[in-house]
């Protein structure tokens, strides 16, 4: 019989934040990362290894659910992939020369980014999303579409604008996944939403359904470098797992605004402990 | 219409086999470790060797390991699946973009297992 005590903390860690993560897109990495360092003490390579295997798993089984409820633009995610792929590579092998003081702030710095984002976001009403056309790029590849808001009770149709700015965001958020084990939905939701004019529950869906495909690029890198420690890993994909499924079915009764002020504050607090932490403070 | 909504009933399948299957391995994995206490694992770097040979094949560790791999070749299969889609709707755009996809996760998976 062997049942540490860190096997059980590392599943109640990751059912957490895989919840959180499933219903915002953020396939649950950005808090668990730090969780794990914080309350496990768990080394950030370690961490991140762990995370990225559980962000492949986030992602798949939620998109489960939002691809069958159709708010999954296959399309726009597809063509976004081919940016977030050759990021996530990128970020895989620069792990390998970083230390961990270094990895700390950047960890920091990019929650912090997150929480900046969404709180600027939060503070527009959720219904001044403006409907925008297809620019060029959007309309040759057809990466506009629509989907059934039951919160609303109606039906949306969108188009994507800012394609190209869109991209190269989605580039930097494919390194930021691969370098530190999260799923870069923090990045790529409000790059859709915002810059691309996205609908933020579209956003969310495909943002999640990019982040496994992204995730697998970079995870076996990390497998390969020794980055996974299998007893760690394991409590936290199935603790992630299990709150992924629970948070894509909370999801249709949240509103996205309501979201989002509670994500902000959850940020905010591990960011600057990172950054803190990162300066030896 | 019809074409959209038989790829994403294939993705969707796909995708929660490759997810149950990785959760059964990770879970018999886990439950034989905390059963058998054997926390063998081999340390440090691995290779594709063992991670699809392995030794010893059914120690806890390795089943663990199974199950990781299973959950990173998912997503692989879905961007095949839909190489496969876009193909037989004549997409030449998509058909491009989802095979550059595949070949920069081919390139990782073998810069990344050397």
């Amino acid at each position: 019989m062997y049942l540490p005590l860190y096997v059980i903390y590392a599943f109640i860690i990751s059912l957490g934040s895989g919840g959180l993560g499933a219903m915002l897109g953020m396939g649950g990495g950005t808090i668990m990362v730090p969780l794990l360092i914080f309350l496990l003490k768990v080394p950030i390579h370690i961490a991140s290894g762990a995370s990225i295997i559980a962000v492949v798993a986030t992602s798949s089984a939620a998109a489960v659910s939002y691809v069958k409820e159709e708010m999954t633009n296959m399309r726009l995610g597809m063509f976004l992939e081919l940016a977030t792929t050759i990021g996530a590579v990128t970020g895989a092998f620069l792990i390998a020369v970083m230390s961990e003081a270094a990895l700390r702030i950047i960890f920091g710095l990019s929650l912090l980014y997150a929480a900046s984002t969404m709180f600027l976001q939060s503070r527009k009403m959720e219904r001044s999303w403006a409907q925008r056309p297809n620019d060029a790029i959007a309309d040759k590849l057809h990466l506009g579409g629509n989907y059934f808001d039951s919160a609303r009770n109606e039906s949306i149709t969108y188009g994507v604008s800012n394609t190209p700015i869109t991209f190269i965001i989605s580039y930097v958020a494919g390194i930021v996944s691969g370098l530190l084990g999260i799923g870069g939905g923090g990045i790529k939701v409000p790059a859709m939403n915002a810059v691309g004019g996205v609908p933020m529950k579209v956003a969310v869906a495909t943002s999640n359904f990019m982040i496994g495909v992204t995730a697998a690029a970079s995870a076996l890198v990390y497998i390969r470098n020794g980055y996974c420690d299998a007893f760690l890993t394991a409590p936290v994909v199935l603790g992630t797992l299990a709150g992924a499924f629970i948070g894509a079915r909370l999801i249709r009764h949240v509103r996205g605004v309501d979201l989002k002020k509670i994500f902000v504050i959850v940020l905010l607090v591990l960011g600057l402990r990172m950054i803190l932490s990162g300066v030896g403070v | 219409m019809s074409t959209l909504k038989s790829m994403e009933a294939l993705v969707s399948n796909i995708l929660r086999v490759g997810v149950l299957m990785s959760a059964a391995l990770i879970l018999f994995g886990l439950t034989l470790t905390i059963v058998t206490g054997d926390t063998s694992c081999p340390n440090g770097k691995m290779d594709l060797d063992w991670l699809i040979m392995g030794d010893p094949f059914f120690g806890p560790s390795h089943i663990l390991f199974l199950g990781f791999l299973t959950l990173i070749v998912t997503p692989v299969l879905r961007i095949v699946a839909s190489i496969y889609v876009y193909t037989t709707l004549h997409d030449n755009a998509f058909t491009t973009i989802t095979t550059i996809v595949l070949f920069v996760l081919v390139v990782s998976f073998t810069l990344g297992i050397g």
